[in-house]
């Protein structure tokens, strides 16, 4: 968020404090709050919760945001006349479900709540759900301000529902931290199932909670040496009386002047102990001896080590007692800060060697308030849906590293937001994935890769004023289109600013990520489908050719045929207004048509060649059924895609074809696809048998990404692959196929075909601009020789 | 001279103390096999030694000669007779040199070549060793040395092991000894804390650790007090009030958190309100303080005994050695982590475990494990209660010179095979220390009957003229034994 004047941003840096309570007096709270940055959507809010920590308040609150989509809708042919497009695109309204969090110091807490009040329209709400040790603190507070009563909730039980939340609707919740890597944070992929789990929670004290499924856990331990421990003593010791001062003190210090060596006793390593020298026998063990007083620093970073490690040293006997692998640490103790989340993770390798890893979570902070939020919005069932974190609308993790730069730090310590929206459908996995739990979607993670990333952010900013330019062209008719667009623009930039600095902000950061982001920030200013029209006319004009193509395709031998129709997917696929490359040329050449793709195409063999395996398969018996993940609208689609599924059909495979439930670039979406399959029946006796028959089914993929992550697909997918029996999966497009999924190992046969568009990629994989992938896969154990080996 | 740790007081110490020779360092004319273990503030002499004394005998008179001078059955006859007796000496570092030199100045046995050393500052002294007593320094594994001594005293001495419980109408609770006394945990608070699993005789682990011991009690204490000396912190933190500065779980969420089983007085975190405080009190830090690192050690104590399946759980080491406030709170921390299903013991001769398993080590070949060994009561000082409360006197020398002595019985002990069961077999009908009114009885009764005693002792050597000054002495120790006992039952 922005707050123009420098005097604000002057009074920020003092604020920065994460524990406000020494400082509290010097603090300005006459702040004026900027509504269209924080507390969002308030007019329509309604359920409330609050979770008031020792130092952190995070309000939540469920809100519906109306939003404009592109439905597209088929003529009524009983009045058509008035155009010879298929089908209208209208614009409409459509409201949906978001969860708002936000976190800030209590210190403004009143000026929050004043805030809350003044633009709540809604006022059915009666109850504000609380927990957090200041619960009681501020209720009547709450009660006087808001007009709402304050209902106590469990502060454990809002602490484990929040974190079952978080863990099974956030992908890449969960990180580990390696201080030394060339990423700080390796972030984890979501776990089919998150149970059993340990969570360390690192308050003032600590406790040690098992949890063992959505409603069931217990505190099996706890300790009094905790963040309150490292404050009071490092208050005492250093006369420094800030946590987060403490906290950068001890990241200066040398622990080994304080603390008392194996070394220091043994005169080297205790080797048939197997203790090393530089272990510390004795936490402040030289410090009863020493004749003159120690160095701040030392004493803090000894005290964190101290610290650190017992706690570490806890959760692994915990862990091992009840049979736990997976540890995360919360609490306000870790929350961000690198110190500490380097400590524990050190300590628990050391106590481990490496059996239990020390995860951290992005949305650490919220879980308390997600929880309450969750008790009163038990009605609404929120566990049925799937949520989405909105990548417009929430901050991201924010590094508090004592090397960031000041402002960063200033920021993430005022307001700091979480955004969610209600998923239409229940997302799931892919049943045919070999291993849910080991399935990472991205190809790349460009938070490991600083050469990738350095060239995506660059690239994704290149391409910036040209998506400006087309959402703007989408919507010529609204002349306060100029204004949003110029928001998104400074909205998207400023979002790739923050990861050019801090790439985990939104969890890995990924090539997908970075297209969510912009799909997010577009739908957030209102450009719900800038590529609608383009789409539209391409749509138009490819259908005009299909008869034409399905009669060339006809006319060839079997095996030309085979060969023609995968060239076809191929040609097709070289039609993509998301890669810059082709975007250039259909610009300029906007009559650039379908054979002259073919033309540019690389001639066999590809850059990834296994057409000679994929045709010998095709010698042999039909596949029951084929999945199809398509791309694009327009050429690809109606000319590439849809004499393939042709031709399956015709081989006696069912087709389930899974389009995007939303807009993406110039993806098609279910909704196009569904009137674009129905004209092409008018037109394809075949593709007509197939639907009336039902063997060619359309369904939604769940997704509105132009890359494809299996692990969150719509059940109803799901559940058609299931009865199906679908034993052949076939994903097109960069963006799935190579972006994500190029690794993806399946428990049936897979294709991935895509025609690289993006030069730098080509050179990364060996190839050249337009190279083709054609990659067919057949799970190792199993019928590769059967399917190899035509019978 | 009291302190444990004697580093920051050595420069006011009188190192030319007069060492009374027939008090410590008994029987060093024969002395041979010597060990030394030398801790951070103690140092600890093991040496074994023959010791002459007179044994009555009796016999039958010779038949073939019976003179008829006499119409008794058999005679009577005092010999002389030489008995193994080992030794252990307990002081503080600060005296090393002036020990070394009267050890030196008393051996006359020259056989000896070797001593073995254990301990961390064993190699710190080895030069001055080798140069005082022209003996060659033979380091020792410290473990290793610690777990053999253990494993000796648990298995010769009856009632070594005690349980703690202050507010008791005695606090020590001695343990009848197990006949297997594995296996065990003994978590051993030094400068930090070893937690080992002991199984059989040689076979020992290192479980754990933590770098949270008594060097950080100390350590931490002298930054937050300014205070340096360890007793003196024991001592600040016994009248302290942990309240003040720890912030319980009442702090937090007004009284108890009843859904979690806490209670409102629980510690939710140690010097939690300490960095908003405005005033800080020494005694309240040193308390609080003590509270977290003995409940940090109880709870680790716990966790390993639980994954190892272990019941019986020895405390030792200097953080432990004697003092009840710090025996006190381990014993409050294991009760409350294990709700009483593990018992947190101490040793009685915990300091000298290392000196006596270096002496082990080194004397190996005359296989000190084969035989029985009984305390010998004459000679040693017993367990010294360093209560704040005690007499200074009596603190004083307790801080001082400590002594154990083990005769090495003639023959090799064991279980009437008839016990229902051994292993709670106690053979004493009333236990002194635990009924006060039955103590004073006996202890008057024995004190009244010393007189007699004397006289009849005095009576059964008229030949000998300095009888009656031995017979003085006598009646000196036994009395001085009995005093003691009055203030100190154990």
């Amino acid at each position: 968020l922005f707050w123009s004047g420098s005097t604000v941003a002057a009074t920020m840096a003092e604020w920065s404090g994460l524990h406000s309570s020494t400082s509290r007096h010097t603090m300005d709270k006459s702040i004026t709050l900027p509504p269209d940055e924080i507390f969002r959507n308030l007019e329509n809010a309604k359920r409330f919760a609050i979770d008031i920590g020792g130092s952190l308040t995070k309000l939540a609150y469920y809100s519906t945001v109306q939003h404009k989509v592109a439905k597209v809708r088929s003529f009524d042919h009983a009045t058509k006349a008035t155009s010879d497009e298929l089908y209208e695109i209208s614009v409409q309204e459509e409201v949906t479900a978001r969860l708002h969090f936000i976190k800030f110091e209590n210190a403004y807490i009143e000026t929050c709540l004043d805030f809350v009040r003044d633009h709540l329209v809604n006022t059915d709400t009666k109850v504000i759900k609380a927990t957090g040790g200041g619960a009681h603190k501020f209720k009547e507070l709450i009660e006087r301000k808001l007009g709402l009563r304050v209902d106590k909730e469990d502060e454990m039980t809002c602490l484990i529902k929040g974190c079952n939340f978080v863990l099974r609707n956030i992908p890449h919740e969960a990180f580990v931290y390696a201080k030394h890597a060339d990423s700080e944070f390796r972030f984890q992929t979501t776990q089919p199932d998150i149970f059993p789990y340990l969570l360390v929670n690192i308050g003032s004290g600590v406790s040690i909670v098992k949890v063992e499924s959505e409603d069931k856990f217990e505190r099996i331990g706890g300790s009094s040496i905790g963040g309150g421990t490292f404050w009071g003593l490092g208050a005492l010791l250093t006369k420094t009386k800030r946590f987060d001062e403490l906290l950068q003190l001890a990241s200066k210090g040398q622990h080994t002047s304080v603390d008392m060596l194996v070394k220091d006793i043994y005169g080297g390593s205790y080797g048939s102990l197997g203790l090393t020298g530089d272990l510390i026998a004795s936490s402040f063990g030289k410090s009863a001896t020493a004749d003159k007083g120690f160095p701040k620093e030392d004493m803090a970073k000894s005290l964190l080590h101290m610290i650190s490690n017992d706690i570490g040293q806890l959760a692994c006997l915990y862990a091992k007692l009840h049979n736990l692998s997976r540890v995360y640490f919360g609490g306000f103790f870790i929350r961000g800060h690198p110190v500490t989340m380097h400590t524990i993770t050190y300590s628990i390798n050391f106590f481990t060697k490496g059996e239990v890893q020390a995860l951290f979570l992005r949305h650490e902070g919220y879980l308390g308030a997600i929880g309450a939020f969750l008790k009163g919005a038990e009605e609404d069932n929120p566990n049925q849906y799937s949520w989405g974190e909105n990548y417009a609308g929430s901050s991201g993790l924010m590094s508090v590293s004592p090397d960031m730069n000041p402002m960063q730090r200033a920021r993430s310590g005022t307001f700091d937001m979480l955004e969610m929206d209600r998923l239409e459908r229940k997302l799931v996995n892919l049943p045919l994935l070999q291993d849910a739990s080991s399935y990472i979607p991205d190809t790349v993670d460009l938070a490991e890769d600083a050469l990738a990333r350095e060239y995506w952010l660059y690239c994704f900013e290149e391409a910036l004023d040209g998506v400006v330019k087309r959402a703007l062209a989408s919507q010529p008719d609204m002349p306060e289109a100029a204004e949003r667009a110029e928001k998104f623009r400074q909205k998207y930039r400023h979002k790739l600013q923050t990861l050019r600095h801090q790439p985990f902000a939104y969890g890995s950061l990924t090539v997908r990520s970075l297209l969510d982001t912009r799909e997010h920030c577009l739908n957030e200013f209102n450009f719900p489908d800038p590529y609608s029209k383009i789409k539209q006319r391409e749509n138009d004009m490819a259908l005009k050719y299909y008869q034409k193509v399905v009669k060339s395709l006809e006319e060839l031998s079997w095996e030309e045929r085979q060969f023609a129709l995968i060239r076809g997917v191929l040609a097709g696929n070289v039609f993509d207004w998301g890669a810059k490359a082709v975007s250039d040329v259909l610009e300029s050449e906007p009559e650039f048509g379908f054979e002259q793709a073919k033309r540019k195409l690389e001639e066999r063999p590809w850059l990834v060649d296994s057409y000679d395996q994929w045709f010998e398969r095709l010698k042999g018996p039909p596949h029951k059924c084929a999945l199809f993940f398509v791309d694009n609208s327009g050429l690809d689609i109606i000319l590439g895609v849809m004499p393939f599924v042709r031709e399956l059909l015709s081989r006696g495979t069912e087709v389930v074809l899974a389009s995007n439930s939303a807009p993406a670039l110039n993806d098609v979406t279910n909704g196009e696809l569904q009137i674009l399959t129905e004209s092409i029946a008018a037109m394809d006796p075949v593709i007509q048998a197939g639907l009336r028959e039902d063997r060619l089914t359309l369904v939604q993929s769940g997704s509105s990404s132009p890359c494809l992550d299996l692990s969150r697909l719509d059940k109803v997918l799901a559940m058609v692959v299931r009865e199906r029996k679908t034993d052949l999966v076939i994903i097109e497009g960069m963006g799935r196929a190579i972006h994500t999924n190029y690794y993806a190992m399946l428990s049936c046969e897979s294709l991935k075909m895509a025609v690289i568009k993006n030069s730098w990629l080509a050179d990364r994989l060996g190839g050249k601009l337009f190279s083709v992938v054609f990659k067919y896969e057949v799970p190792a154990a199993g019928h590769d020789s059967e399917a190899l080996t035509p019978p | 001279w009291t302190t444990a740790g004697g580093v920051t007081s050595r420069h006011t110490m009188d190192k030319s103390i007069t060492l009374p020779p027939d008090e410590i360092f008994r029987n060093l004319e024969n002395a041979k096999r010597f060990a030394i273990d030398i801790g951070g503030s103690l140092t600890k002499l093991a040496y074994y030694s023959t010791v002459q004394h007179k044994v009555a005998k009796v016999r039958s008179f010779d038949h073939a000669t019976k003179e008829a001078t006499s119409d008794e059955l058999y005679e009577i006859s005092v010999q002389e007779e030489v008995t193994a007796r080992l030794h252990f000496i307990k002081f503080e570092n600060a005296y090393i040199e002036t020990c070394l030199d009267f050890v030196r100045d008393h051996l006359v046995n020259t056989d000896t070549k070797v001593i073995k050393a254990t301990g961390g500052g064993a190699h710190k002294f080895k030069e001055l060793i080798e140069r005082k007593l022209g003996l060659r320094v033979d380091k020792e594994d410290e473990m290793t040395c610690l777990i053999k001594g253990c494993n000796f005293v648990l298995r010769n001495i009856p009632h070594e092991a005690f349980v703690y419980a202050k507010h008791a109408d005695s606090e020590f609770r001695f343990q009848t000894t197990q006949p297997d006394i594995f296996p065990y945990l003994l978590v051993n608070i030094g400068s930090g804390v070893s937690i080992v699993k002991v199984e059989s005789e040689d076979k020992f682990e290192r479980i754990g650790g933590s770098s949270i011991g008594g060097g950080t009690f100390w350590g931490l204490g002298a930054l937050l007090t300014k205070t340096k000396r360890f007793d003196e912190l024991l001592q600040l933190a016994s009248k302290g009030q942990h309240t003040s500065v720890d912030m319980l779980v009442k702090d937090i969420y007004g009284g108890s958190y009843g859904s979690l089983g806490l209670t409102g007085d629980l510690i939710a975190s140690s010097f939690g309100k300490s960095a908003t405080a405005d005033k800080e009190f020494r005694c309240y830090m040193a308390k609080s303080l003590l509270h977290m690192i003995s409940n940090d050690i109880g709870q680790l104590a716990c966790l390993y005994a639980k994954l190892h399946n272990l019941s019986r759980v020895y405390f030792g080491g200097f953080f432990i050695r004697g003092h009840p406030v710090t025996m006190h709170t381990i014993t409050y921390s294991i009760n409350f982590f294990t709700k009483g299903e593990v018992q947190a013991l101490f040793l009685r001769h915990e300091g000298y475990l290392g000196a006596i398993g270096a002496f082990l080590k080194g004397a190996e070949e005359d296989n000190p494990n084969q035989y029985s060994w009984g305390e010998n009561y004459a000679g040693s000082s017993g367990l010294m209660s360093v209560s704040p409360d005690m007499n200074p006197m009596q603190r004083a020398r307790s801080g001082t010179f400590d002594m154990l002595e083990m005769d090495r019985l003639e023959r090799k002990l064991v279980n009437l095979p008839l016990l229902q069961d051994a292993s709670s077999y106690i053979p004493d009908t009333v236990d002194l220390a635990e009924d006060a009114l039955a103590r004073e009885y006996w202890l008057y009764c024995f004190e009244e009957a010393l007189d007699g005693v004397v006289k009849r002792a005095l009576a059964s050597q008229p030949d000998m003229p300095e009888a009656a000054e031995r017979a003085e002495k006598f009646r000196q120790k036994y009395r001085h034994k009995l005093q003691t006992l009055r203030h100190q039952p154990l």
